[in-house]
């Protein structure tokens, strides 16, 4: 019995050695499972090893976490531990979210400190929330309202950094975080129209009070974050004012 | 003054200006980077070709941009009564020149009411759109799409009032003024057409009423300046073809504005 045979490694149909197998089948669960698939399907996990290190076509199914994981995996089970919360990965903080719109919900004085770091997770979630409303009122406009924002907010960049001249600070990331934190009056106002009578005055009324709210908080915002601009004030206001007054006439009418 | 000074070492630099003037080259400027990028290609295709003569005349082709947006609330207030009511206009309608670098250039639109300006036709285009969406929903045909084709609308009409002024400037010979300033004073052309449109949400009839009187002031606003640029030029062109030229564009007003201003579901007519 002293011959010894030269045993390949056991390999699993899709998964890789023995010691990370039950490590990436907690993951992956499809993996060990092998649910019937056509011969000519061209799914890509169909066709590589977790184990090895050409799991890039899981990593793009599954995203950072798993390839992380499958790279890792191979040495031993203590990375899973290591690794980052998902939500910290993906760059979503909900406390500072909440933070920065609760700061826009005071329409009489807006606190530019918490907008320094600009992000564009917590615009998502308002514009996910103003469509949410819109589609109770039976309009589907998830594309609509999203190539506004998008528009808007390229035409503010441009027309604040070019007034500002030579000390035009504002970047992209910025406007758009800026643009999408102060749509929150009108998510509240998209909210509210579900009650309001249809061609109404007080619709009307209501409208032109939350617009106002929001520019005065997205020019605040603006003139703060990018210094000096304090003689543009007016400018940069009707602007925003034109930007809120178009996303408004989604909501009357 | 306007070609990148980068490509052109030679050329007067900012730094020897007799007034330093921080707005002046936005290439030098922490502006929008795409912007800077576009004007450096511009820059870089017209100095391919090599002549002193055309080189010269770079600056009359495009502008530097940010020249346009040099302005503030007074300027902006002053001008919209000198576009929407041009009748009332006391003093002269002649540029302010000043030398730079050696280079006679025109004032930036803070320091002189007749510079054309870009934020204020930006600003009546926008409100433009948003007043002729206003309208659709008072009517009660409003939908996103619907607002989108007269956007598409809008930009139509200002090409064509941009066509109309390069072609009248271009049919009367000479140099032109740079493309910016003409796409300057044909979206003038906005400001009083909101005024229409808001005449139009007010009261139906004051729409008739409100549509010629701002096509006579933008006429008459168009014919001044276009007479002022096309006399800074000193060249002999026949004087009665000049006259004809200028009232075609006053009474081409009338059909442009009674088209951009006729706001319904067939946004093409």
């Amino acid at each position: 019995m002293a011959k010894e045979f030269n045993v390949p490694p056991v390999v699993f149909p899709a998964g890789g050695n023995p010691a990370a197998g039950n490590l990436q089948q907690r993951r992956v669960p499809t993996a060990p499972f092998q649910p019937p698939r056509p011969p000519s399907s061209s799914l890509p996990f169909m066709s590589f090893d977790i184990g090895s290190a050409t799991s890039t076509a899981a990593s793009t199914i599954y995203g950072g976490p798993i390839g992380g994981g499958g790279g890792g995996g191979p040495s031993g089970s203590a990375n899973f531990d290591d690794e980052e919360p998902l939500l910290d990965e993906l760059g979503i903080h909900p406390e500072q979210i909440w933070r920065k719109t609760r700061s826009i919900l005071n329409p009489f004085r807006v606190n530019p400190a918490v907008h320094t770091d600009s992000d564009l997770s917590g615009p998502i979630i308002l514009y996910l929330s103003l469509c949410l409303f819109q589609l109770l009122a039976g309009k589907i406009q998830f594309g609509v309202i999203l190539g506004w924002i998008v528009v808007s907010s390229m035409f503010l960049y441009v027309v604040f950094n070019m007034l500002a001249g030579r000390n035009g600070k504002l970047n992209l990331h910025t406007c758009t975080s800026v643009v999408g934190y102060c749509m929150l009056p009108l998510v509240i106002l998209s909210a509210a129209s579900l009650f309001l009578p249809q061609a109404s005055v007080v619709r009307f009324g209501i409208a032109g009070a939350f617009v106002l709210w929001a520019t005065r908080a997205s020019t605040a915002l603006m003139v703060a974050l990018a210094e000096g601009e304090e003689e543009h004030r007016g400018l940069v206001a009707y602007a925003c004012f034109l930007i809120y007054t178009l996303f408004s006439l989604l909501v009357i009418f | 003054m306007y070609v990148n000074p980068r490509l052109q070492p030679g050329a007067p630099t900012p730094s020897t200006r007799s007034q330093p003037n921080p707005f002046e080259d936005a290439l030098y400027g922490a502006g929008p980077g795409l912007i800077r990028g576009g004007l450096g290609a511009y820059g870089e295709k017209f100095l391919g070709s090599s002549s002193e003569y055309v080189q010269s005349n770079i600056s009359r082709y495009f502008s530097n941009p940010q020249y346009y947006f040099q302005v503030n609330d007074q300027y902006v207030r002053n001008k919209l009564k000198v576009v929407l009511f041009p009748f009332l206009h006391r003093g002269h309608w002649t540029r302010i020149m000043e030398p730079v670098g050696g280079r006679l250039s025109y004032k930036p639109p803070i320091y002189d009411i007749n510079a054309p300006d870009l934020y204020i036709p930006f600003m009546a285009f926008g409100t433009y759109v948003v007043l002729a969406g206003l309208l659709l929903g008072l009517q009660g045909q409003f939908s996103p799409e619907a607002l989108q084709w007269l956007f598409v609308k809008g930009l139509l009409g200002w090409s064509l009032q941009v066509m109309l002024l390069k072609v009248t400037l271009l049919s009367l010979g000479g140099v032109e003024p740079p493309l910016l300033d003409i796409v300057a004073y044909a979206g003038y052309s906005f400001a009083g057409l909101c005024l229409a449109i808001i005449g139009k949400i007010i009261l139906r009839y004051m729409y008739f009423v409100m549509m010629p009187l701002a096509c006579l002031c933008m006429g008459i606003f168009l014919v001044k300046t276009m007479k002022r640029v096309l006399s800074a030029e000193v060249r002999s062109y026949d004087a009665s073809r000049l006259h004809y030229l200028l009232l075609f564009i006053a009474f081409a007003q009338f059909p442009l504005f009674s088209w951009l201003g006729n706001i319904s579901l067939n946004w093409l007519f």
